[in-house]
């Protein structure tokens, strides 16, 4: 199968070095694999007997790919004119109109591509419009990463569960406030302070407010919402409190109770994210970057899982996603 | 419904399933039983039941069958199963407004101020309730935090 990568940021770069390490791994499931083009917002790189893996990990811009990088050229013809079976989506998150992304993979769809992404906006924007033209076409539409990183939630769901019926989900789902969280409660700080720490670390965007004000963990709530319970609901739907108003008081009085504030996601039949009570010895309660979720079932009754939801871990979702559709389609 | 029954048998062999049987026909579903034999009292024997009866008239129903068969019921409570929840308000809050939402199934068992070092004032309420009374509870604080423009974080 031929590839191209949309979008060469962090996420972008960090899959394509990824894809090198693995091109063994990659290579036993289908030795044709290869990326054949690679597009960001200057313009893109088109080779159909595929690009170099090689030199392609080692650059942090296209152009210094190759002197045939072609300058202001769009994504969308990159993937006009394409042979690629798969498109794989990393531009930024965009949750107003989800553009570049949903213009992006309604194009590669409507080509017959399949599409792999960790992209939020198109999904909180457009879910159900992108799943059924995806099945009108008979292509893959995978999103793994756009939920909680590297947690493989909706391939636990789909593959793990599938007489279960989902009866609520819950979950941490920004790293970013939780690490906001787990900081005051451990150090007793005040939420200005440690956000200040937290950007002077790199943790947090300069403009925190997505994580902050439950934005980002909002978006994921809609996109579990209607890819698991079947919902066709917006990000307009999801009640949201953020944590800018958590004091250190709250935390201690929290603490003296055995509890830990958390921000929390929720679906049942309410969609909601806010800070909550978590008991200390309960599944959610996770410090540190860690994103968590929390399943209730009928059958499996509780389920959780715990990992990395940003960062380089995402790539497993990615790279999991890819194979999936190698291994359905080849 | 779940109801606490005590129920006076005469101190004579086969009473116990005589009692029984109306409980099982009228679809109580028997939690718990003590049959205390040593405080007999002028003939009769005290049996303490936990019996889950679909509905009140269920329950009537086998009172009247009891007493037909001169067995009588010496006490009939509803249990309430009650919850305890912990919140958290940030904000300036006017505390009555709060405990005036309560109806008279919920009480305030536990609550707390920290000391007001930050600018928003800060509260632990610990409050014990009817568990189907829970979710209208919390709702209802939801709402007068939202009014007040306080945060209120509850329990999971
Ligand atoms: N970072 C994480 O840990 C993480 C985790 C999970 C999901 N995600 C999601 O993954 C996506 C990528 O994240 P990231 O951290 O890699 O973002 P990023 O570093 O900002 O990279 C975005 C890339 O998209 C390119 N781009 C922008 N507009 C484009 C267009 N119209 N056509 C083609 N390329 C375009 C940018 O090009 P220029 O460089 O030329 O501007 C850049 O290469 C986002 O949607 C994000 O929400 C990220």
């Amino acid at each position: 199968m031929k590839a191209i990568l949309v979008g060469f940021g962090f996420i972008g770069r960090s899959l394509v070095k990824t894809i090198r390490l693995k091109k063994n791994t990659l290579n036993l499931i289908d030795k044709e694999f290869k990326l054949v083009g690679v597009s960001d917002l200057d313009g893109y790189l088109y080779n159909e007997k595929g690009l170099s893996l090689e030199k392609l990990a080692s650059i942090n811009e296209i152009p210094e790919y190759s002197p045939n990088f072609l300058m202001e050229k769009s994504s969308l013809e990159l993937i006009e004119k394409c042979d690629a079976d798969i498109m794989i989506e990393t531009t930024p998150t965009n949750i107003e109109d989800g553009k570049p992304g949903l213009t992006h993979m309604e194009k590669a769809l409507s080509k017959g591509m399949h599409v792999v992404t960790s992209n939020k906006g198109p999904l909180v924007v457009e879910f159900k419009k992108l799943v059924n033209l995806s099945k009108e076409m008979g292509v893959e539409f995978k999103y793994e990463a756009t939920v909680a990183g590297a947690l493989p939630i909706f391939s636990l769901v789909n593959e793990c569960l599938q007489g279960d019926e989902i009866l609520r989900i819950s979950g941490i789902l920004n790293g970013t406030a939780n690490y906001i969280l787990s900081k005051m409660y451990f150090e007793g700080t005040s939420f200005e302070l440690t956000l200040k720490e937290a950007q002077e670390r790199g943790i947090t965007e300069s403009d925190p407010t997505y994580d902050i004000e439950g934005i980002d963990a909002a978006c994921k709530v809609v996109i579990l919402a209607n890819a698991i319970m079947k919902r066709d609901v917006r990000f307009k739907d999801v009640k949201r409190v953020g944590i800018k108003r958590i004091t250190p008081e709250a935390v201690n009085l929290a603490k003296q109770s055995g509890y830990v504030i958390k921000l929390i996601g929720t679906i049942d039949k309410n969609l909601e994210v806010a800070p909550k009570l978590i008991p200390e010895t309960h599944p959610l309660c996770v410090h540190g970057t860690l994103n968590v979720l929390h399943l209730e079932t009928d059958l499996a009754k509780v389920i959780t899982i715990i990992g990395y939801g940003a960062g380089r871990e995402t790539v497993s979702a990615m790279v999991n996603d890819i194979i999936s559709v190698i291994k359905k389609r080849n | 419904m779940k109801l606490d029954l005590t129920l006076g048998l005469i101190d004579r062999p086969g009473q116990l399933i005589k009692a029984l049987e109306p409980l099982a026909k009228n679809g109580g579903n028997i939690i718990s039983i003590i049959h205390e034999r040593e405080k007999v009292s002028s003939g009769y024997v005290p049996v303490s039941l936990v019996v889950d009866f679909p509905t009140i008239a269920n329950f009537e129903k086998t009172k009247r069958e009891l007493e037909d068969v001169s067995i009588s019921v010496i006490k009939s409570e509803e249990i309430i199963e009650k919850a305890n929840v912990s919140f958290i308000l940030i904000g300036k809050l006017d505390v009555r407004k709060i405990v005036e939402t309560e109806t008279d199934k919920a009480r305030i068992v536990n609550f707390e101020s920290s000391a007001p070092t930050s600018k928003e004032a800060c509260i632990r309420l610990n409050i014990e309730a009817p568990v189907e009374e829970i979710n209208r509870i919390v709702a209802k604080l939801k709402e007068v935090a939202e009014e007040e423009n306080a945060v209120l974080i509850s329990s999971v």
